[in-house]
């Protein structure tokens, strides 16, 4: 198995305005899960994945990617476990005016040495490689476009090939479907679900359609006001536990 | 039964405009729009009569400037030099290339005021000829005039003159029958004017970009928000820029002007100071609004510091600096004009040396120059921001 465990112990997100974004979180991920996280917006979704990759420092509790307590690193030793963390983003995040080529290389910076990145250098490998993403993902011909000249799913896939630049053992997905339409969210998701099939990278994808999470989560997660009421598979949650996880006034809606 | 006023706990209803009231408030606003453009009239000298009457005067003005002066008749000539060493320095070697005849002067070798023969052949027959002698810090004087023979020859006994250095030279011109065209001087100096104009814009752009580039950072308020010093250094930044763009280029150049001399080092210091603060404003708006979704998602793949500047910030500001640079390279030009006005160099420095003079044709050369300049450097920059953005 190639995935990584992921362990997350009382974890607490305090923001300097005082909103307490995760209170107290305690979940063990194993290898090779497929976790979908759920929950309204600002239930702390976003913040919980950020806190894995430190993107966002948590204000106490600990995390461990495969045993490495990432919540104890120093910068460099940071910077190195960051390298097998995959991160994929509601807004893709791409350098709008480079090439596609040029962004999913950008995913194997971490292993470069800087001067070649610098002046824009990456090693004839690491550009097949980046193509062989590339077609992973169904866009082999968009390699030299501008990332801004791709639709939002094209855009997304190109987000998926540069986290498959780093070798992942762990993918973050945060709400990586919510600004695509229904039909689009359900290739790029295909595409997660095979990387985490295929070659076991375990998945954290936060989910906004609790159909989607039903179809492509092995385990669901709910967070409400920063703590987890719900934790089990995506058939236990029926209309109770949906209306404990979203409030009382919530309907289901469904997503194709 | 009902004593008190039953209206009285009530909240009043509001009061509606009385009709007299508006139309009066209305009227009083009229009356002091009057006033300020009744004043505006007098203060401004506003004289429809003159304009009408007298457009008679600015008649030849006008038409000069619709007929710039670009090309000269000049008189088709034949050159050819000898040389002529004194004090015992051997002569030196002609200096007219290709020359149209034959100069020989015997002897060679002179000394100040000793006679020597002047002869010529080869020329074109019964033209006027005119010696000139060229001395070695390269100052001209006539020496002779004369006319060639039926066989095109010439001779003549001169003496030295009294020249600086040791290498001279006789130059015969002859003048041949007819005229050609020719570019005016005006239009030679215009060009020469046109190119130092553009330079000129260029290296004040340049300067200005090489302090805008680091300074700009300073003056954005999202790098410099992070605590109450940066604060402070990011205000400080802004007033400097603020008061620095308020500052008209055109007291810079006079002041530059007075520091390092007339001419385009003036201009290029006048507009590179007022540019760096336009500049700086311009690239910090747009540092300002980077978007942290690339910085963040680079970050993430355990990239180092400078790695992510240079893949999540690099691509997002350069080229929007560069598109600022250029219109700024651009507006620096059309400025230039004006600052060569008060002894910045470059067109504008022609240009009001021909208006001082009233030699309007030659004026409208330079306009035209102006106009072609600022025309196609509008081009170039549209052009190029449009491919770099």
């Amino acid at each position: 198995m190639r995935g990584a465990a992921v362990r997350i112990e009382h974890l607490t997100k305090i923001y300097p305005d005082g909103t307490r974004a995760l209170h107290d979180i305690t979940l063990n991920v194993a290898p090779g899960e497929f976790l979908v996280i759920i929950g309204l917006s600002g239930s702390g979704k976003s913040t919980l994945m950020r806190c894995i990759n430190r993107l966002i420092e948590p204000t106490s509790g600990k995390v461990f990617v495969d045993d490495v307590e990432i919540t104890a690193l120093p910068p460099e030793g940071l910077r190195r476990a960051r390298r097998q963390i995959g991160m994929i983003f509601q807004q893709f995040n791409l350098v709008k005016r480079a090439s596609v080529l040029t962004n999913v290389l950008s995913g194997r910076l971490g292993y470069l040495p800087p001067a070649w990145a610098l002046w824009g250098y990456f090693p004839r490998e690491l550009r097949e490689e980046a193509v062989r993403h590339l077609q992973t993902v169904g866009i082999p011909e968009k390699a030299h476009t501008r990332a801004d000249q791709l639709s939002g799913g094209q855009q997304q896939r190109v987000g998926i090939a540069r986290a498959l630049m780093q070798d992942p053992k762990l993918i973050l997905a945060d709400e990586p479907v919510a600004s695509l339409d229904p039909a689009t969210s359900h290739s790029v998701l295909k595409y997660i679900e095979d990387l985490n099939r295929r070659e076991g990278i375990t998945v954290l994808c936060s989910l906004h359609f609790l159909s989607l999470a039903r179809r492509y989560g092995t385990r669901v997660v709910a967070l409400k006001a920063g703590q987890i009421v719900f934790d089990g598979l995506p058939r236990e949650i029926d209309e109770h536990r949906f209306k404990e996880i979203y409030g009382e006034e919530a309907v289901e809606v469904e997503i194709a | 039964m009902q004593r008190h006023d039953a209206t009285s706990g009530l909240p009043r209803a509001p009061e509606l405009p009385r009709p007299g009231l508006g139309s009066l408030r209305v009227l009083a606003w009229i009356l002091v729009l009057g006033l300020i453009y009744a004043y505006g009239w007098r203060v401004t000298e506003i004289n429809l009569v003159e304009l009408a009457t007298k457009w008679s005067l600015a008649r030849p003005l006008l038409v000069d400037l619709l007929r710039p002066d670009l090309v000269a008749r000049v008189p088709r000539i034949q050159l050819a030099d000898a040389g002529v060493g004194l004090e015992g320095t051997p002569p030196p070697a002609p200096e007219v290339r290709r020359p149209a005849g034959q100069v020989t002067v015997t002897p060679a070798n002179a000394a100040i005021g000793q006679p020597v023969t002047v002869s010529g052949s080869g020329f074109a027959p019964n033209r006027p000829v005119e010696l000139i002698w060229k001395d070695q810090a390269g100052s001209e004087a006539a020496v002779g005039r004369l006319t060639t023979d039926a066989q095109g020859a010439f001779q003549t006994t001169l003496r030295v003159p009294d020249v600086i250095g040791t290498s001279n030279h006789v130059i015969a011109r002859v003048t041949l029958e007819g005229t050609v065209l020719a570019p005016s001087n005006a239009l030679r100096l215009t060009f020469f004017r046109m190119i130092e104009t553009v330079f000129l814009a260029l290296m004040g752009t340049t300067m200005a970009v090489v302090f805008a580039v680091p300074l700009s950072f300073l003056a954005a308020k999202n790098l410099m928000s992070r605590s109450a010093l940066s604060l402070g250094v990011y205000f400080v930044m802004r007033t400097v820029f603020n008061i620095a763009r308020s500052i008209e280029p055109l007291i810079m150049a006079t002041v530059f002007a007075v520091w390092v001399g007339i001419g385009p080092f003036a201009g290029v210091l006048a507009l590179g100071v007022h540019s760096i603060a336009s500049l700086a404003k311009l690239y910090s708006e747009q540092i300002e609004s980077i978007d942290p979704g690339p910085i963040e998602a680079i970050t993430a793949t355990g990239a180092s510091m400078l790695q992510v500047v240079r893949y999540a910030v690099v691509p997002q500001i350069v080229p929007p600096f560069i598109a600022f640079t250029i219109y700024r390279w651009d507006i620096n030009v059309r400025m230039s004009t004006v600052i060569g006005f008060v002894g910045g160099g470059g067109l504008g420095f022609l240009l009001i040396q021909y208006i001082n003079l009233l030699q309007w044709r030659q004026a409208a050369t330079a306009v035209w120059a102006i106009t072609l300049v600022v025309a196609a450097m509008d081009y170039l920059s549209a052009r190029v921001r449009e491919k770099v953005v």
